[in-house]
């Protein structure tokens, strides 16, 4: 059990940090798909980094998985925004 | 006689959905930018109170499961000592980074579910659960290099020469051998289950196996000379 409420929290963290409102946020800068993803995505790794200190080996790579995840679906849902609610 | 150009009347969450996404031509972008800014700073400001209000002593004795592990706390000197500086539950258990701080409330669900079942709800089902419970603070506490410890207390800091000399020597090898804070203060805000010592050995020889390399060097350097002596004749 501990384990499925270690992804939801580390999936909750994500949402609320950089990658799910950074990622977002540059999702809405654009209307092409892969840009909004991958903007969301570097978000992820950018901040698995930072808050590694910068040191490869803290890094961990579930951490990084899932900031990545949670980037890129931002970014594409910030996407899908853009392309809803503007009309130029 | 029915009107062709009359369309089915959306209902409310419909029509809701409709204007959500309407442009408005009544506002100016300045106008929705500052809407939306003050809307963002009242709505982050509410998010935070109400997460550190979740922080408060308070709280988290306001279960009736927390009753045991208090009165066990009040016996110690995080709770009561000569400075009144103290540590509540939340400096030991919560982290203090944001990411770190949502997961952790996040996996707290699971002590409001355990409430709610009653699962340590009489000192039997409690001390039935003590080590388990134990188990996992100490397995999160020695994998972050007991990260919430260090929030207010450093070894940079510490004058070992105001210290008793067997706390001075003690920290002194926990400098050298690369401890940290929990491999040797288990017990320091609860009563330690029997078998602890048990417990925690096997949670430290747990994490050095996840965190040991997938293929580890079993070259000897002896096999290597015989190799290169081998090359050379």
């Amino acid at each position: 059990m501990l384990g499925i409420l270690d992804l939801l929290g580390t999936i909750g963290g994500n949402i609320l940090s950089l990658p799910g409102i950074l990622g977002l946020a540059l999702g809405m800068m654009t209307r092409n798909w892969l840009v909004a993803a991958a903007m969301g995505g570097l978000v992820g790794v950018f901040e698995t980094v930072v808050f590694a200190g910068f040191h490869a080996s803290e890094i961990g790579y579930f951490d990084l998985a899932v900031a990545v995840l949670v980037g890129v679906l931002a970014g594409s849902l910030g996407c899908a925004i853009r392309h809803r609610g503007a009309t130029a | 006689m029915k009107d062709p150009n009359d369309k089915p009347k959306r209902g409310l969450i419909g029509r809701l959905w409709n204007g959500f996404w309407s442009p408005v031509s009544a506002f100016s972008v300045g106008f929705i930018v500052i809407a939306g800014f003050l809307g963002g700073v009242l709505f982050w400001g509410a998010f935070n109170w109400s997460m550190e209000l979740t922080n408060t002593e308070e709280f988290c004795v306001s279960c009736h499961t927390m009753e045991t592990n208090l009165g066990e706390y009040r016996e110690t000197i995080h709770y009561n000592n000569h400075s009144g500086v103290r540590a509540i539950c939340s400096d030991c258990h919560v982290p203090h980074e944001w990411q770190h701080k949502v997961k952790a409330k996040i996996i707290a669900v699971k002590d409001v579910y355990h409430e709610i079942m009653g699962t340590i709800s009489t000192p039997e089902k409690y001390e039935a659960h003590r080590l388990e419970m134990a188990s996992q603070v100490w397995r999160k506490m020695k994998a972050s290099d007991s990260r919430e410890c260090r929030n207010c207390h450093s070894f940079e800091y510490m004058d070992f020469t105001i210290q008793e000399n067997r706390a001075a020597a003690e920290h002194q090898r926990a400098i050298d051998e690369n401890m940290t804070c929990i491999d040797c203060h288990q017990g320091i805000a609860h009563a330690l289950p029997p078998g602890h010592l048990e417990e925690y050995k096997r949670i430290v020889d747990e994490i050095q196996a996840e965190n040991a390399p997938l293929s580890p060097k079993t070259d000897d350097v002896a096999a290597i000379q015989s190799y290169v002596g081998k090359l050379s004749k």
